[in-house]
């Protein structure tokens, strides 16, 4: 009887592990199946373009064909290509699509299954190579001429009976053509602005004075302005020169500048600032003293510089103000002890 | 008394030394974090500029006294020598991608939802629904993200619609360019809020709503997420709001709002 009790007891032991086991091993496959299954979404639609960016210089009559890559990492989409021509909306860049297609300049599919304007279909995770060919017609017009490359979704179906608003999402590729006769390109580059935004401003006449206090960083601005026919690249530096003889240097990314259009031009990989104006360039130290800071750039080989130069003074306020305040309750506690003293 | 008065003297004279010990290390230090800090003016360097297909030469840097511009000119050898070759021989020469990148990184969108159920509406009910618009540029570049509806809320069945939201009204009336307010339950219609990285400014919280562009109305697509700065993985989310008035008439409304991602040039 005891040994009949004793396998039984064994039994119930072995069993209550494997139970045990059993749920534990589930919690944790359930766990970790909570935790690493990514989040779902309702349809949605994600699209890739490449290259972003084509810049043509071709002389009248020539033709040049461009292979893009537009993939699909979303749901399955019908997607239409088009192409519109665009112009620069600001100084930082923004464009402004046109809604009908204009200007000399044509563009077609060299593909044997798609063609412009009209929708074909692409699976999840597929991509469609979109052979565009541009062609320039003899006789077009010197000077540029600025386009997008379009790959739009379709919109779902409506739902019955629900009202709803349908998102499509279109990605685009710019096209930058400059169409010269010769290779001779008009370039007329000059700076519009080149300032810090200060804090304080003392003006006194013509006379004019930026104030940072000396912890303040320093913003400045850079804006160059294309007058001629062409886009041009700029190239160049920015300087930074202190009372007491310290340099820093800062190289101007270089960015298109469309041609009638000016452009803030960036002088770093400006991730990190967290500004709601847009600046150049944003100077971090500690500044005491009058500062010079001056700009050179240029648009290739051979090409002059043009300059452009600002100044600001920084003075240690706070720093000022902490040392008055540390006297003030320096001599304060000073007085106090004395008066116990007494 | 004597010895009170030695007494006296001798405080005296520490305190006074002591006055005199506190100021002049006061002194010392705040003079050595002036040197300290003043000639510590670092030097910050920008990305590297070069690559296999050009160089930045930095050059020479003149004092200048005021802005000076160029005169007008015209240059036959902005090309290089190498692409004046090129376009000799070929009539053409072609450059893709950005040029301070060294290779070339696609652009791209993502929208989360594209189908925004609004489900039952009821009168002076306000109702969201929102989507998230990703944009991926490998880390660098700048780029905008653009918005407009092919035509308001309309019916499917007719032409009735609902209009845009001008959200609370009066001083608080909101255009497609500048967000305002809409928290009243009697101000109806249809727009939309943006929140999360790259938005514009004026969406100063969750509270304010502008109305989409009307393509109808040949409004121009407006910015709803744009930085130019890089940018990698950039997420905002477009909340839809929804408030119709008791005398709307009852129906399935729908519209298409269109989001065109691009980079810059």
């Amino acid at each position: 009887m005891n040994f009949q009790f004793l396998i039984s007891k064994r039994k119930r032991r072995c069993l209550f592990r494997v139970m045990r086991n059993t749920v534990l091993s589930f919690l944790c496959i359930l766990t970790l199946t909570l935790v690493f299954t990514p989040l779902i979404y309702a349809q949605q639609i994600s699209l890739s373009i490449s290259p972003p960016l084509i810049k043509l210089i071709a002389k009248p009559g020539k033709s040049v064909l461009v292979a893009y890559t537009v993939e699909n990492t979303g749901d399955p989409t019908i997607l239409l290509t088009k192409v519109l021509p665009f112009e620069a909306k600001d100084n930082v860049g923004t464009i402004v699509i046109k809604d009908e297609f204009e200007g000399p300049i044509r563009f077609s599919l060299d593909n044997a299954n798609i063609v412009l304007e009209q929708p074909f279909f692409l699976k999840t995770r597929d991509s469609q190579q979109v052979l565009l060919r541009m062609k320039v017609p003899d006789g077009t017009p010197e000077g540029d001429y600025y386009y997008t490359l379009l790959a739009e979704s379709q919109p779902p179906p409506t739902l019955e009976g629900v009202p709803s608003a349908r998102a499509k999402a279109t990605i685009g590729s710019n096209i930058l053509i400059t169409v010269t006769n010769s290779g001779t390109v008009d370039v007329k580059g000059r700076v519009a602005l080149f300032d810090t935004l200060p804090r304080w401003k003392l003006e006194i006449g013509n006379w004019k004075l930026n104030v940072f206090d000396s912890n303040d960083k320093i913003p400045v601005v850079l804006i160059v302005e294309n007058k001629g026919k062409n886009l041009f690249i700029p190239e160049g530096t920015i300087v930074l020169k202190g009372g007491f003889g310290e340099t820093a240097r800062y190289d101007i990314i270089p960015q298109n500048i469309l041609a009638q259009s000016q452009r803030l031009i960036t002088a770093s990989n400006s991730a990190e600032f967290d500004f709601r104006q847009p600046i150049s360039l944003l100077i971090s130290g500690f500044f005491v003293g009058l500062y010079k800071i001056s700009t050179t750039i240029n648009f290739g080989e051979n090409s002059p510089n043009i300059f452009g130069a600002t100044s600001f003074i920084a003075v240690p306020f706070k720093l000022f103000l902490g040392f008055f305040i540390a006297i003030i309750i320096g001599i304060f506690i000073v007085k106090k002890l004395t008066q116990k003293e007494e | 008394m004597k010895i009170s008065l030695s007494r006296k003297i001798l405080n005296k004279f520490i305190w006074g030394n002591l006055k005199f010990q506190i100021i002049k290390y006061c002194f010392v230090i705040l003079t050595f974090n002036f040197s300290l800090l003043t000639f510590h003016l670092s030097e910050a360097n920008a990305i590297s500029m070069n690559s296999n297909t050009f160089k930045i030469e930095s050059a020479s840097v003149n004092d200048a006294a005021g802005n000076k511009s160029s005169t007008n000119y015209r240059l036959s050898d902005t090309l290089g020598q190498l692409a004046a070759g090129q376009f000799s021989s070929n009539g053409y020469i072609i450059k893709a991608g950005f040029q301070y990148l060294h290779s070339i990184i696609a652009f791209k969108f993502s929208i989360s939802n594209i189908n925004i159920n609004f489900g039952t509406v009821l009168a002076n009910t306000p109702v969201t629904g929102t989507t998230n618009l990703t944009v991926s540029f490998g880390g660098a570049g700048q780029y905008q993200v653009t918005a407009e509806e092919i035509g308001p809320l309309k019916r499917v069945s007719d032409t009735q619609t609902i209009p845009n939201t001008s959200c609370n009204g009066g001083v608080n009336t909101c255009t497609t360019t500048a967000a305002k307010p809409w928290t009243s339950t009697s101000a109806y219609g249809f727009g939309y809020s943006m929140s999360g990285q790259d938005f514009p400014a004026d969406f100063t919280d969750s509270t304010y709503y502008r109305p989409f562009p009307d393509r109808t109305l040949s409004e121009s697509p407006t910015v709803v997420m744009s930085n130019t700065n890089v940018g990698k993985n950039r997420q905002s989310t477009v909340t839809f709001k929804l408030n119709i008035s008791g005398i709307q008439t009852a129906g399935t409304y729908q519209t298409v709002i269109n989001f065109i991602a691009t980079p810059s040039y």
